[in-house]
């Protein structure tokens, strides 16, 4: 059998978080995990580390103590401003050598899926994606994710207990964010390692957010269909707020309140969002081969017997009209809080 | 006649491989337009279907206007009216396959193949599903000895919600007249249509193998179709099976129950219904005795004809492999036959297709029209059983 | 300039919707169930092949599984690939990610020479995404995932890669040889080509290698080289749309959709 880089009888009662950073904060699933992590070690008498890679980042350790974390290891470097993963993997291998957590937990974004499947090989131990719950094993030590698969229509607990550390993504929503105490204090670990230019190895020469979006690939997709009568100015509002893309059934897009490139079904846009919210529409098969791969469907029409709540998770009978500015203000409202 | 005086630019290669393609069967044509004035399209673009330049270029081996290749709805209304009997369907199929060779097929068609190649339906839906629609139905398999027809109801009204209602129809049509019938289940094999439509006819004579293969095996005799789609390629587009293998419409079917006396319709209908005949009836196989049939057997019903009617019946827009491909508003065959509709002043526009039902209704929709009702003549057969044939579990 | 050489890799998964769970033996039943080639790898070929179309190349589908994946792989010799060479051994069944990765790598050592390794984003079963990155951490090689497009300059040896992000996109460069994982639906893979297919499902040979064939260390392959073990395995409650109707006051049900929002999205 294969032995991991160090055995579990060489490990520290530590948990590692990967604290990932967008846009110049943790992002909310590395929130999540110190949260996780702190209940889960907490109960097992065990360390929660963050880790935290970038340039110039040491001011967000706070934040991470205050969610939960006891330790923060810091690896601070000018080539680590941008992720990339080769880089990314190089030091994390250093510090994970030193530091020999029992545990290692990353979110299950594009960058830590990245991150966590070159360590996994890197280190030769279990790596269990995307898990929708984490139980931890204080006996054994033993850390049992619970993974989907076949589209979410089956599920597995695995572990991994023979290797270490034992890793896992998560996904991001999964865990709930503790309240930050903000006066929780913890020990900032200063990394130095090894990284030289040539250790990055791949260069992002463009970036465009928020442009050039294609619909089959946007993650939230708010329709709009014929009930609507054109207020697309609202939909947008909506999807601003979600980072979402707006859709249309075929009538809308006739006429004329929005684009053709809009148009989401059999004769428009075949989409995969993890959420579509669809409203004022009356569910025509047209328009549900172009949704019915979305992970949730919610529906918002006033007629009870629409073919479309046939296809949704949840159905609301209602004016979209009034249920729009409403959802609206709670998002705005939940928005504002966080970045309070 | 208008001839065109540009100099063509002519390719030997592509001409030769045009002429085998499409079998060298614009050969006949003589450029005399009567095609491209029949076309509906002209009806609704400023800028018709050329279709005789089109079979010009198919004659000489040029392939200009490769949009207007798609248009053609296989409504088989030019080859009616074409002196020199020029099958034009095949050739606009024929052009369409050459351009499945270089690969210059509009976007979204592709998956249409692959959803048959994978899913055994060109509407990308679960195989397993095939069946779900009639869930608490208890459908028999078919077994030759025991039925007297195959069932088959095809991957529309499958899986299309709407369809699926005339599915639901015509089972219980059959079990109000006491027909012994089977079904395929989810073996049931795609007919293969789209990709016959779409123009792909390698891939299409091995959809068709692999369904006679499957009807082969199962010794199939009688054979009923909920779309005419589907009847129209068994009937004339497949190879032989066996000496007993008998597609039929549905309505013919129905119509024959009724005229047997297997069926009666003994409830009210006090509606103005008139017909449209699906292309693939009225038309290209000239049935349109026997939905009239049907709908002249209900109760207090009172039957108007539109003014293309018959063989000269009007496309909805939905054939030819068009629903999957976009029509601009404006330009849907459908919208004018709502409004033909509403001029003979009709409560219900009656049809037997479910394809002509998503176009009808999609107009009626966009027209904002809502003293008109679109229905299949099974849902109408259905809605005029007596109070006991009615009380057939088979709603839901 | 010698042809770019493409691997894709390519696996076979069952329908989603039909796989099922015995209650008793608590394993996968899979017998019966349909499968078909993994979305998001008939959108890297299609990658593969578009590349293909404007340059020199050659493409080699490669894949790791029991040998009914050969008649359903043979689908992308069709397409256009040219070669397709098959791991199949009991010894490798019951991989996880690390040994998978490690199979693959292998048998990408055996092929030789290659510019380009081509993977879907993630499997429509395991849907881990763990195996491109992991099979770049074997090969020593740089990596781009989720992309939506590829151009390749062979004389300055690099890759263009876009890559899609929360809200947008980035252009990447990256050296070759590289690895590369593919969006799913992010192109309309071509039909097959009926002029090749004849030869792709009949004549074609495909190479079809057991452990012994690669060089392969017994402890890093299948189920013993696989530090993950299922614990435990059963059928989601919930495999339909739950067709819940959340009900109150607008202002009550927006508060019920938010909250759902936040559960999915994050
Ligand atoms: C060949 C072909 C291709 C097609 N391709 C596509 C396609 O790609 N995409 C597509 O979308 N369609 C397509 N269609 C059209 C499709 O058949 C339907 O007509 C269309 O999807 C209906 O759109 P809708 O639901 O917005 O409108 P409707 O069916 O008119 O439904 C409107 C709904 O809004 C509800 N409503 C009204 N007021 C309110 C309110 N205030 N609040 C909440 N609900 C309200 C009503 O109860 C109703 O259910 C196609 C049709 C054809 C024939
Ligand atoms: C429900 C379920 C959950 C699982 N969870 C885990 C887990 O958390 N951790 C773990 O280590 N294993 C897990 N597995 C096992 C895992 O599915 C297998 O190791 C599998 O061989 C590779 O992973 P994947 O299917 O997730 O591939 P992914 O990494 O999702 O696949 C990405 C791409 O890699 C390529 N690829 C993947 N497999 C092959 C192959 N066999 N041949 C050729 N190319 C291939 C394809 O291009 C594919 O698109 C799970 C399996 C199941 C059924
Ligand atoms: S078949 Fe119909 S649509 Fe096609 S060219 Fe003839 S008339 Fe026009
Ligand atoms: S009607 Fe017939 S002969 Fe006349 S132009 Fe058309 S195809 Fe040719």
């Amino acid at each position: 059998m294969v032995a991991s880089l160090y055995a579990p009888s060489e490990a520290k009662k530590a948990l590692w978080v990967f604290l990932e950073i967008e846009g110049g904060d943790f992002a909310g699933v590395s929130i999540e995990l110190l949260s996780k992590g702190r209940d889960l070690a907490g109960k097992a008498g065990w360390t929660v580390c963050g880790l935290l890679l970038g340039n110039d980042v040491s001011d967000l350790a706070n934040q991470a103590y205050s969610y939960g974390a006891d330790e923060v290891w810091l690896i601070d470097h000018p080539l680590l401003g941008e992720f990339d993963v080769c880089g990314y993997s190089h030091v994390t291998m250093q510090a994970i050598k030193v530091g020999k957590p029992s545990v290692f937990l990353l979110g299950a974004t594009p960058n830590g899926r990245d991150l966590a499947g070159r360590l996994a090989v890197r280190l030769r131990t279990g790596l269990n994606a995307d898990c929708t719950d984490l139980i931890l094993d204080e006996d054994r030590g033993v850390l049992i994710s619970e993974v989907t698969g076949f589209g979410g229509g089956v599920i597995a607990l695995l572990e991994s207990a023979e290797h270490c550390p034992q890793m896992s993504t998560v996904r991001p929503g999964v865990f709930v964010a503790n309240e930050p105490e903000d006066n929780r204090q913890g020990e900032l670990v200063n990394m130095k390692v090894k990284l030289k230019k040539a250790d990055i190895r791949s260069t992002v020469v463009e970036r465009h957010v928020g442009e050039g979006v294609d619909l089959t690939q946007a993650p939230v997709l708010i329709c709009g269909g014929r009930g609507i009568d054109g207020d697309f100015e609202i939909l947008r509002e909506l999807a601003a707020l979600v980072d979402g893309e707006v859709g249309a059934t075929r009538p809308p897009v006739d006429e004329g309140h929005i684009e053709r490139e809009r148009q989401v079904g059999q004769t428009g846009v075949v989409c995969r969002p993890k959420v579509a919210l669809n409203f004022g529409i009356s569910g025509a098969f047209h328009f549900i081969v172009g949704i019915q791969d979305a992970e949730t469907i919610i529906a918002i029409n006033t007629d009870p017997e629409a073919p479309i709540f046939e296809h949704a998770d949840y159905c609301i009978v209602e004016n979209a009209h009034k249920i729009l500015p409403e959802l609206i203000k709670v998002l705005r409202r939940e928005r504002e809080s966080i970045h309070a | 006649m208008t001839v065109d005086q540009r100099p063509i630019e002519i390719d030997d290669a592509l001409w030769e491989e045009l002429i085998e393609i499409t079998d060298g069967k614009a050969a006949p044509c003589f450029q005399c337009g009567v095609c491209t004035a029949a076309c509906p399209w002209g009806l609704v673009r400023g800028d018709p279907l050329s279709v005789r330049s089109i079979m010009r270029g198919a004659q000489l081996g040029f392939l200009e206007a490769q949009e207007a290749i798609w248009l053609c709805t296989a409504c088989g209304q030019c080859e009616i009216y074409c002196p020199r009997e020029v099958p034009i369907v095949d050739v606009f199929q024929g052009l369409r396959q050459l351009l499945w060779e270089r690969r210059k097929t509009p976007a979204g068609l592709t998956t249409v193949l692959w959803s048959v190649y994978w899913n055994n339906n060109p509407l990308s839906q679960p195989p397993s599903q095939r069946m779900g629609w009639a869930e608490g139905l208890d459908l028999q398999a078919y077994d030759s000895s025991k039925h007297e027809i195959l069932m088959y109801f095809g991957c529309t009204a499958s899986y299309d919600s709407r369809a699926q209602s005339v599915a639901r129809a015509i089972v219980q049509l059959l079990r109000a007249a006491d027909v012994s019938f089977g079904t395929l289940g989810e073996e049931e094999p795609c007919c293969g249509e789209a990709v016959l439509r779409l123009g792909h006819s390698p891939y299409f004579q091995d959809v068709a193998q692999h369904a006679t293969d499957i009807f082969e095996k199962i010794k199939v005799g009688k054979l009923v179709t909920v779309s005419p789609h589907c009847f129209d390629v068994f009937k004339n587009h497949y190879p032989h099976i066996n000496e007993s293998f008998k597609p039929i419409h549905y309505t013919e079917y129905i119509a024959g129950l009724i005229e047997g006396n297997r069926l009666i319709l003994e409830g009210s209908l006090s509606s103005k219904i008139t017909y449209h005949d699906p292309c693939l009836l009225g038309r290209v196989n000239e049935s349109t005795h026997y939905p009239r049939v049907i709908l002249e057997t209900v109760p207090d019903a009172r039957v108007i004809e539109m003014p293309q009617s018959g063989p000269d019946t009007l496309c909805c827009g939905g054939g030819g492999g068009r629903m999957w491909m976009e029509t601009p508003p404006g330009e849907r065959f459908s919208d004018l036959r709502i409004q033909e509709a509403l001029d003979v002043d009709a409560d219900i526009i009656a049809t037997a297709c479910p394809l002509c039902i998503s176009c009808l209704e999609d107009s009626i929709g966009s027209m904002g029209v809502t003293k008109l009702k679109v229905h299949d003549i099974a849902e109408i057969a259905q809605m005029a059983l007596g109070e006991v044939s009615k009380n057939d579990p088979v709603e839901e | 300039m010698p042809d770019l050489e493409i691997v894709v890799c390519m696996k076979v998964v069952p329908k989603s919707e039909e796989v099922r769970v015995d209650t008793e033996t608590l394993l996968l039943e899979r017998t019966g169930v349909r499968s078909e080639i993994n979305p998001p790898d008939m959108n890297a070929l299609e990658m593969a092949l578009t590349l293909k179309d404007d340059q020199p190349a050659r493409i080699s589908i490669l894949s790791m599984g029991p040998p009914f994946f050969e008649p359903v792989l043979r689908v992308g010799l069709a397409m256009g690939a040219e070669r397709f060479f098959l791991m199949s051994d009991r010894e490798f069944a019951g991989a996880d990610t690390l040994a998978t990765t490690y199979t693959l790598a292998q048998g990408i050592g055996k092929i030789g020479k290659f510019d380009l390794i081509l993977c879907g984003e993630e499997s429509a079963d395991g849907a881990t995404g763990q195996v491109p990155p992991g099979l770049a951490e074997w090969l020593d090689l740089p990596q781009v995932t989720l992309a939506t497009e590829l151009s390749v300059d062979q004389k300055k040896r690099i890759a263009r890669v876009r890559r899609e992000i929360k809200g947008g996109y980035e252009i990447h460069e990256v050296k070759l040889p590289t690895v590369i994982s593919v969006k799913t639906a992010s192109n309309e893979p071509r039909f097959i080509d009926f002029h090749r297919k004849l030869w792709a499902f009949e004549e074609a040979e495909v190479v079809i290698w057991s452990h012994a064939d690669v060089d392969v260390e017994h402890g890093y392959i299948g189920l013993t080289g696989s530090p993950t073990v299922v614990a435990g395995l059963r059928e989601a409650e919930v495999r339909e749309r739950r067709k819940e109707f959340l009900r109150g006051s607008p202002e009550e049900v927006a508060k019920e959709i938010a909250k759902r929002l936040r559960g999915i999205l994050n």
